[in-house]
Parts: structure tokens; C-alpha cells; sequence
């Protein structure tokens, strides 16, 4: 199940499948598995601004922590122990509000996670298409002989970032 | 190996395409049909598609051609013109660096006076896919639900709309405007799965019947310039079976085309299939993996495409349909 959790952050679980997950997310312990992977991918995307904001009585118990003025020497502490506590604390916190989104049983909350899917997909690296592959496939294209100039312009506009010697 | 004849035949074979359609609805290949309320019209969808089709090979028009897509707009002019027979073409878009596009029926050449490059793709007018196959229009008609929309002026002219209406979510809505007396397509508008635009096409103006003389169609260039580079396309398909295969192709989704075609830069022969459901196509490269390439996922407009590896090939699909469909048939390609 977690490796399902992951494969729908990351866009690519089957469609036919992303129906399935969202259905047991609405499982406490799938929630918080779901909570805690999307803490640690904006921690590692350095979203970490969200954590602050997640629990009020944390911030303020952090805030109140005395300053150390004359740390030891730093130590090469790994760094994923460092956020994935921090993402267990949020994750805990978060739970109670992503829980009632997700345990919503209007069809909207499985929507809205399925657009996370796919738009987390739709975001990988803006990379021109193939113009060649494009200009190839055209040409089969049922509507092609009615868009006319439509593949076309769309060729020329992959091929604009593609035109070098 | 009927299969394959059959596929040959179909992409060597330039039937009229109003004549295909009748064939098919004479068999019977088209049971869903729109009654026009209030008059004995009946449309179906493979019809409405081959008279717009028919329309754009045959009339002469002139027209300016907005493409918007992701928050872009683009404008384009184009000129066409049937010659007795012989079509010629010329598209140039108003913004940006200059482009110019000229087809002729054995040809297109693509002018990039920016770069100094003259691309030439051999065989470009629209003779691959001569017309939708029983096979495509049956799922035109198990897959889309043909609706009929507004009538509405588009370009000063009177048009009917029309919406395919997916009945999964493995493929995108389309609505499309068709010109009332002659069919032409004025307007398309891809939909997706949430029924925000993809993309669209829209003719602003278009003078139809246009007079237009062998001038209006010329390149604004000499053929080849001088000290210009000038490159080749993306070849003729080879129609050969390439031993790969689409294990799990979306219902409705029928292979139509199977070849090997040359492509700039690529040393050995790229393996294209080509999938359709009658209303789009899926197009399957694959080719010998090289040191660099993209992988996942990546976008053009309406087209989608997917690039994945598979035992030291690359595999690339892409098509004017869903991300989740396009990366289901990247990732059931197979040795057959």
C-alpha cells in the first residue's frame, strides 16, 4: 500500500487503479502514510514553510526553545532523520485536517486527490517534445485533414525550441 | 497475416473519403445517429468528420487561424487552394519569428528564415489515412457520445456545433463547429477530463470560395536559398511488422498503421505504430536506446507524450488524448 501511496503522489499509478488508493486513504493508517509522504516531498522540494503553520501550539513551544547561542561542534547529522521527524510531528498534526478531507464522501475529494496525481505528472521537466515524432504522427491523425494547419503549428511550435544546425 | 495486408492496403490505397463512409453506412457500421430536431437531418459522427474533411481538401479559402494552448495564442494565415485536383497550401504565422509552412500534394516545405533552415517532409497531404476504417468508426460511436450543440456564427459565418462526448475518461471531449452549407470545420475545442480547454483552433475570418491564383501560394523564398540549411523529415513509413506490440491499448483503441520510418539524427530505423479510436491517434516510437534522452512525462498543446525505457529501447507515445492513457499504452508496449 505504500508503495501504491507513492506510485499516486508520483503520477504514475494506472487510472484504473487511482480509484482503488483513494478509497483506502479513507483508512486512518493509510492517511497517515499519505500525510507523512506528501510532509517529506515538500520538505524535500523545500516546501518546509507549510510545517510552521501546522500546528500553532508546536510553533510556539519551538519559539519558546532557548536560543543556543554556542552550539558544539557541528556534527554530519544525516538529514533525512532531521525532516522525518519534523515530518512525523506534522504528519500527526496534520492527520485530524486531511482526514476530513479525505473522509468526505462527496466524489470531490477523490477528484481533487486524483488531480494531484495528475498534475504532479503533468509537472516533470519542460523538456520540448520530439518535433520529429510529432511531424511523424500527425499525419495519422483522424482530424488531421480537417485541423488543417493545427499539427502544424503545433510542430512549429515544438520545433521553434528544436531549430538549431 | 491478413491483418497486415489489410493495414497496407489502407494506407496505400487514397479512397475519396465520402465514398468510405457511405460504404459504411451502408453496412450498418454507424447505428448511432443524431436526429436533428425538427427536420429528417440525420448526422452521424463518421459522417460530420469525412464532409469536413472532404470540405478541407476540396474548397479554396482564405482565413486567419487562431491556436490558443496552455495561456498561448498564436495567429496563422493560410491560403488554400485546389487546383483541379491538386491542393496547395500556405500557412504563416504573424507573431514571433517568421514561419512558413507550404504543402503541396508530394510535399511540405517548412521555412525558418530566423535559423536560415528549410525543412521538406516528403508526402504530407493527408494521404496516410485515407478514411476512418468500420473498425474506427464503430468506436466513434461505442466511445464518444455525439450530441448536437448551438448553432452559432463563427468567422461571420453560420455553423452547427457538435460535441463528441467521451464515455470514459480515457480520451478527451471535442467540440467541434461545423460551416452549415459546405461542413468545414471553422472551430475545434479539445476538452479534458474536467472540462477545462486543452486546446482550440478558431478561424477568425475566412473568405470561402476564395479566388485564389498559383501567386497566393508561392513561398516567400526560393525553394532551397542559397546558404541555407536544408533538412529532411521524418520519412516514408516502411509498412513492416516492427515486433513491437500494445499489450493493453485502451478499449476502443485499434492499431491502424505499422512501419519502420527514418528520422534526422536517429542512425537506425524508428519503429512507428500507430493506434486510433476514430476520433484520435496514439503514435508508439521505439528505437535503440542512446546515451541521453528525456523520460516521464511531457506536454504540447493537447498532446501528451510519454518516454520510457524498455530493455535498452526507447519508447515514446504521444497523441491529442489523457496523460493516464497515453503513459498506459507507453507502458504496455512489448516484444510481441
Amino acid at each position: 500500500m505504500p508503495d501504491d501511496i507513492s506510485r499516486l503522489m508520483d503520477g504514475d499509478l494506472e487510472d484504473g487503479d487511482v480509484a482503488g488508493v483513494c478509497g483506502r486513504i479513507r483508512n486512518g493508517d493509510v492517511v497517515s502514510t499519505w500525510v507523512c509522504y506528501h510532509v517529506i516531498g515538500d520538505t524535500l522540494r523545500g516546501g518546509a514553510g507549510a510545517v510552521p503553520r501546522v500546528s500553532g501550539a508546536f510553533a510556539a513551544r519551538l519559539a519558546s526553545e532557548p536560543t543556543i547561542l554556542a552550539p558544539s561542534a557541528v556534527r554530519s547529522r544525516p538529514v533525512p532523520l532531521a525532516w522525518a521527524a519534523a515530518a512525523t510531528v506534522a504528519a500527526v498534526a496534520v492527520v485530524g485536517w486531511v482526514a476530513y478531507a479525505t473522509l468526505d464522501p462527496s466524489p470531490t475529494a477523490i477528484a481533487k486527490a486524483r488531480e494531484a496525481a495528475t498534475i504532479r505528472a503533468a509537472q516533470v521537466r519542460p523538456q520540448p517534445v520530439p518535433a520529429d515524432y510529432l511531424l511523424a504522427h500527425r499525419e495519422y491523425s483522424p482530424t488531421t485533414p480537417m485541423e488543417g494547419i493545427g499539427p502544424m503549428i503545433r510542430a512549429a511550435t515544438a520545433e521553434s525550441a528544436d531549430v538549431r544546425p | 497475416m491478413t491483418w497486415l495486408v489489410a493495414i497496407e492496403g489502407s494506407l496505400r490505397r487514397a479512397r475519396p473519403f465520402g465514398a468510405a463512409a457511405a460504404f459504411a453506412l451502408a453496412l450498418g457500421a454507424a447505428p448511432f445517429a443524431a436526429r436533428a430536431a425538427g427536420s429528417a437531418e440525420v448526422l452521424d459522427a463518421a459522417s460530420l468528420l469525412s464532409r469536413a474533411a472532404a470540405a478541407a481538401r476540396t474548397l479554396n479559402y482564405t482565413g486567419t487561424l487562431v491556436y490558443q494552448h496552455a495561456g498561448r495564442v498564436e495567429t496563422s494565415r493560410i491560403v488554400h487552394w485546389n487546383d483541379g485536383g491538386s491542393e496547395f497550401e500556405k500557412l504563416v504565422n504573424l507573431e514571433g519569428p517568421p514561419r512558413e509552412v507550404i504543402r503541396s500534394n508530394t510535399e511540405a516545405r517548412c521555412y525558418y528564415p530566423d535559423a536560415k533552415i528549410v525543412r521538406i517532409e516528403p508526402r504530407t497531404f493527408r494521404n496516410a489515412f485515407p478514411s476512418l476504417s468500420v473498425q474506427q468508426q464503430k468506436a466513434l460511436t461505442d466511445y464518444y457520445e455525439l450530441r448536437r450543440g448551438e448553432a452559432d456564427r463563427v468567422a461571420g459565418l453560420e455553423t452547427q456545433a457538435w460535441i463528441f462526448e467521451p464515455r470514459d475518461g480515457l480520451r478527451y471531449g471535442q467540440k467541434l463547429w461545423f460551416e452549415r452549407t459546405t461542413g468545414l470545420l471553422l472551430k475545434a475545442r479539445i476538452q479534458n477530463e474536467r472540462n477545462e480547454p486543452v486546446e482550440q483552433f478558431t478561424f477568425t475570418d475566412i473568405v470561402l470560395g476564395a479566388r485564389i491564383d498559383r501567386d497566393m501560394v508561392r513561398p516567400s523564398w526560393p525553394p532551397a536559398p542559397p546558404a541555407w540549411q536544408v533538412q529532411t523529415g521524418p520519412g516514408e513509413t516502411d509498412t513492416a511488422e516492427t515486433g513491437w506490440v500494445v499489450r493493453g491499448a485502451p478499449p476502443g483503441f485499434s492499431r491502424v498503421a505499422e512501419g519502420y520510418r527514418t528520422a534526422r539524427g536517429k542512425r537506425a530505423p524508428v519503429a512507428h505504430i500507430v493506434y486510433s479510436d476514430g476520433l484520435v491517434a496514439v503514435s508508439v516510437f521505439v528505437e535503440p536506446a542512446s546515451a541521453v534522452h528525456p523520460a516521464g512525462l511531457l506536454q504540447q498543446g493537447g498532446v501528451n507524450v510519454f518516454i520510457r525505457d524498455v530493455d535498452g529501447y526507447v519508447v515514446t507515445a504521444l497523441g491529442e488524448a489523457p496523460a493516464a492513457t497515453i503513459r498506459q499504452i507507453a507502458n504496455s508496449v512489448a516484444r510481441r
